[in-house]
């Protein structure tokens, strides 16, 4: 394994050796290049930033190895799909295969504001990702999965996943990480996510780095003209986990879910900003974030809904809860309306944060199971809210799967 | 339009609005502040040198504290282009007549069905006879029961260890920028203490009070509940404030102790040329309960965020929160409710209604420290946006340390439903009354609270804001 520069002694130079390794294109290393000019315009936040007040990035392991020789993404991709021109490949690969269509998407727009220095160093330092492209009007069957598994916990890795789902395709799409536990770590990763026209995309995101590791990333979702768009991000691992998510509803018409699943115990932090943006007529941004928190897990969600000005007929919600498990477990949900027209069709929030209704304790309890088995059914029952609306059996399984090492498994429960 | 704002052009800038006081001398400062400025203020009012420490103590922190960054845009406000200090001991400005009340304020009156004595009583330039009677009234009563119902200046000379005990205990000198000036700089407001176990039946007005003892831009406010006492008190301005200062801050603290109760009720209507940026906070300890009920109408500007702190078991805090904001006014406003206590409850109901250029935030924050267990809260926000160039933002903070807690917040954002228009006009009601009508619903909630003086004109004032808004 091949690391380089400690990601507080990048600079130009370094960033141009990663193209040289990389043997890229022309393009790329000036793609590169621009970003990694935008990294420093854009300093990192300082803490005083709405968004960051909740999470402070002193400790962020700053000067572990950035990873040059990622490792092999895991990707699956049937016969017929490849036929029908859908790609579906590590980012690296995709650069040499399909160099055009890279070129086309790759690195075009600002991620998250909140995030946007994020979104430039990872744009400029990327050393992996994910490419996923689906042609117009094609198909995709069963469930796309792309995994990494980080061969150890010590290092800074900034993968950049593309997603584009040109009009009228559709796809359902699993990313997930893992990596480690053990030493801290700096897992960077970004996501930038294309709708196009009446396409279709559920794309799923699974993260479960080590108990050391600092997730710091950011993702942008872009839903076009009655486009309809799923999103989901399960965080189970890590120690820090930081993301900033903007869906941008750009296209007429246009339908998204945004669903999150958190469980979180030990001293693990949790810090979601999302930005449901609703920037053209009849557009539906829907936001459902779920919060399990154990031990001393701290959990914060800091969501704007901006309905813009002009826009007609819009529909939003935005709801996020919160169910604590220890005494030592604490919240922070926020969720904020910014409402700049008048003619919605339909706008509102909610938030909660609370222990389990001891009523309900109470009830499982009396159909004779005993405490911690009713705490684990209540739990999964708390959460099948956004359960429910996984509709692939691929995505919902492995997501249970992961979740049932923080919440225990309800198998062989009433 | 109801309050058309370029009647304002009608002000002359040198033009400073107030409550008569024919006897006393009047004192102007230059505009601006400084040290020399604050002493100058404690020394005019010939005070006890704690209070002058307290005032140079609190300078010095409004100088070294930055403006606040969030909320409302602030930018228009030069603290070097105000007056900090009119009269001798009060902040009126000359001697009025009826005459030189505005027309725009006097047909607001004329709208609100106001007789003419009491109009010119609200403008502030009616002779102290006609309402002397019913203060006396009040007072005398209020002497009975020993609960004390004065001037902040006045209890400052009359009740010095009662006044010290609890002054700034609240909001100390060192809070924020604006309270550290109002704590600096403040002159007039209300003081009330409330013996144990007495009820104040009457609502206590600083209506009554405000004709002898006038009420300032950088009014100070102290409202100390006993054991078991309860009181409700109204805040002025129940009609069109005008006013040419450019900054309105005042400082509420309010001590509701074991078991009382108090409510504390504002109508704001500051004309729309003023910066609204107000700190209240109350205090409750064990059992005891608090409510703030809030109406912003007027304003250029408002930042007010009435708070309270749950000290003792079971204490409860409640915030009812009105805002309209018409065009061009921001009214930020909401509550905050921080539980340190197991078993306090806590109800936070905020209606906001913004049309034009108007802009309504709601900002809050719920609070709730480990160990305070069984806590309850609950945020509801509603939110009504009239015109196509309003807007409307709800930003909702909640700090949950505590586990064994009921903690929710809940907020829609709507628009006047076309159907419930049309349902209304063809029952005979014109666009403007069928829309006044609506909103009147939207707030009934929280009108209902109001003392029924209060709920006419609140509704009156409502429907004024309203007409010419729509058609």
């Amino acid at each position: 394994m091949t690391l380089t520069q400690t990601a507080s002694a990048l600079d130009a130079d370094a960033i141009g050796r990663i193209s040289d390794r990389l043997d890229e294109p022309g393009w790329l290393r000036a793609l590169r290049a621009r970003w990694w000019e935008r990294a420093e315009r854009t300093p990192p936040p300082t803490g005083q930033e709405e968004e960051w007040r909740r999470t402070s990035l002193d400790a962020l392991p700053r000067d572990v190895g950035l990873l040059l020789d990622a490792p092999q993404l895991e990707t699956h991709l049937s016969p017929d799909a490849a036929e029908a021109g859908v790609v579906l490949t590590d980012l690296r690969t995709a650069v040499r295969d399909h160099s055009e269509l890279v070129e086309r998407f790759l690195g075009q727009a600002d991620g998250p504001g909140s995030h946007a220095h994020f979104w430039a160093l990872a744009h400029a330092a990327w050393t992996g990702g994910l490419f996923c492209y689906v042609p117009r009007g094609v198909t995709v069957d069963g469930t796309l999965v792309a995994r990494y598994t980080l061969p150890r916990a010590d290092i800074a890795f900034h993968p950049v996943s593309l997603v584009v789902a040109e009009e009228s395709s559709s796809v359902t799409l699993l990313e997930e990480v893992t990596s480690p536990d053990g030493a801290p770590g700096w897992f960077g990763g970004i996501a930038d996510v294309r709708a196009g026209q009446t396409a279709r995309v559920r794309y799923a995101s699974l993260q479960q780095l080590g108990d050391a590791a600092w997730r710091v990333g950011a993702e942008r979702v872009v839903v076009g003209q009655d486009a309809v768009v799923t999103t989901l991000n399960a965080e189970v691992g890590s120690k820090i986990t930081k993301l900033g998510l903007d869906v941008l509803m750009t296209g007429k018409g246009g339908t998204s879910k945004v669903l999150g699943l958190l469980a979180a115990g030990d001293d693990q932090q949790i810090d979601i900003n999302t930005v449901q943006d609703l920037a053209a007529d009849h557009t539906t941004s829907d936001l459902l974030y779920l919060s399990a928190l154990y031990d001393r897990a701290h959990a914060s969600f800091y969501g704007i809904t901006n309905v813009r000005h002009g826009t007609k007929q819009t529909s939003s919600y935005q709801e996020c809860r919160n169910l604590l498990l220890s005494p030592q477990a604490g919240a922070e949900p926020i969720p904020v309306l910014e409402i700049e027209a008048n003619d919605i069709l339909r706008c509102g929030h909610g938030a909660t944060a609370g222990a389990i209704d001891p009523t309900t304790l109470f009830y499982a309890q009396s159909r004779g199971l005993d405490a911690e088995s009713a705490e684990r059914m209540i739990v999964r029952g708390f959460f099948e809210q956004v359960v429910a609306k996984i509709e692939d059996e691929t995505i919902r399984e492995r997501i249970l799967g992961a979740l049932a090492r923080r919440i225990g498994t309800t198998e062989g429960l009433a | 339009m109801a309050l058309p704002n370029p009647a304002l052009s009608q002000i002359p800038d040198s033009y400073k609005y107030g409550w008569h006081d024919a006897e006393q001398p009047r004192t102007t400062f230059a505009k601006g502040i400084s040290a020399e400025v604050v002493a100058e203020i404690s020394r005019i009012k010939d005070e006890p040198k704690w209070m002058t420490d307290l005032r140079l103590k609190a300078y010095r922190h409004f100088e070294a504290r930055p403006m606040p960054k969030w909320g409302a845009d602030l930018s228009g406000i030069d603290f070097g282009d105000i007056y900090y200090y009119v009269t001798g001991n009060s902040e009126g400005g000359a001697a009025q007549s009826w005459d030189d009340v505005p027309d725009y304020i006097r047909r607001t009156y004329d709208k609100l069905g106001i007789p003419e004595a009491e109009k010119k009583y609200l403008a502030g330039v009616g002779g102290q006879y006609d309402s002397e009677v019913i203060y006396h009234n009040i007072r005398e009563d209020l002497e009975k029961q020993g609960v004390i119902f004065m001037g902040t200046d006045q209890a400052l000379k009359e009740h010095p260890d009662l006044f010290r005990e609890h002054f700034g205990t609240v909001i100390p000198a060192n809070d924020n920028k604006l309270a550290a000036l109002n704590t600096a700089v403040w002159s007039g407001g209300s003081f009330i203490y409330v013996p144990k176990g007495v009820h104040v039946e009457l609502p206590l007005q600083a209506y009554f009070r405000i004709n002898t003892q006038n009420m300032g831009q950088f009014e100070r406010t102290l409202i100390i509940a006993d054991e078991g006492s309860s009181v409700h008190y109204v805040e002025g301005c129940t009609a069109p404030t005008y006013s040419t200062a450019s900054l309105h801050s005042a400082v509420v603290e309010i001590i509701v102790k074991k078991g009382a109760r108090v409510r504390y009720t504002t109508i704001q209507n500051w004309s729309s040329n003023v910066y609204n940026l107000v700190t209240k906070r109350a205090v409750a300890h064990e059992d005891a309960v608090m409510e703030w009920v809030d109406g912003n109408l007027g304003s250029k500007v408002t930042m007010k965020y009435p708070s309270i702190y749950l000290l003792g078991e079971r204490a409860h805090g409640e915030v009812l929160s009105i805002a309209f904001a018409g065009d061009g006014q921001h009214q930020d406003a909401g509550g905050k409710i921080i539980h340190a206590a197991p078993n306090t409850t806590s109800l936070i109901t905020s209606k906001s209604i913004s049309r034009g250029t108007g802009r309504t935030s709601y900002r809050g924050l719920i609070k709730v420290y480990s160990g305070c267990e069984r806590s309850k809260s609950t945020v509801r926000c509603d939110a009504l946006i009239l015109d196509d160039d309003a807007r409307s933002d709800t930003y909702p903070y909640m700090e949950i340390d505590e586990e064994n807690v009921t903690i929710g917040h809940e907020a829609t954002v709507s628009k006047v439903g076309s159907e419930q228009l049309f349902y209304l006009m063809s029952r005979g009601l014109s666009e403007a009354e069928a829309s006044a009508m609506i909103v009147n619903g939207f707030i009934e909630p929280i009108v209902k609270e109001l003392p029924m003086e209060y709920a006419v004109e609140m509704n009156r004032l409502i429907q004024l804001q309203m007409e010419g808004a729509v058609g």
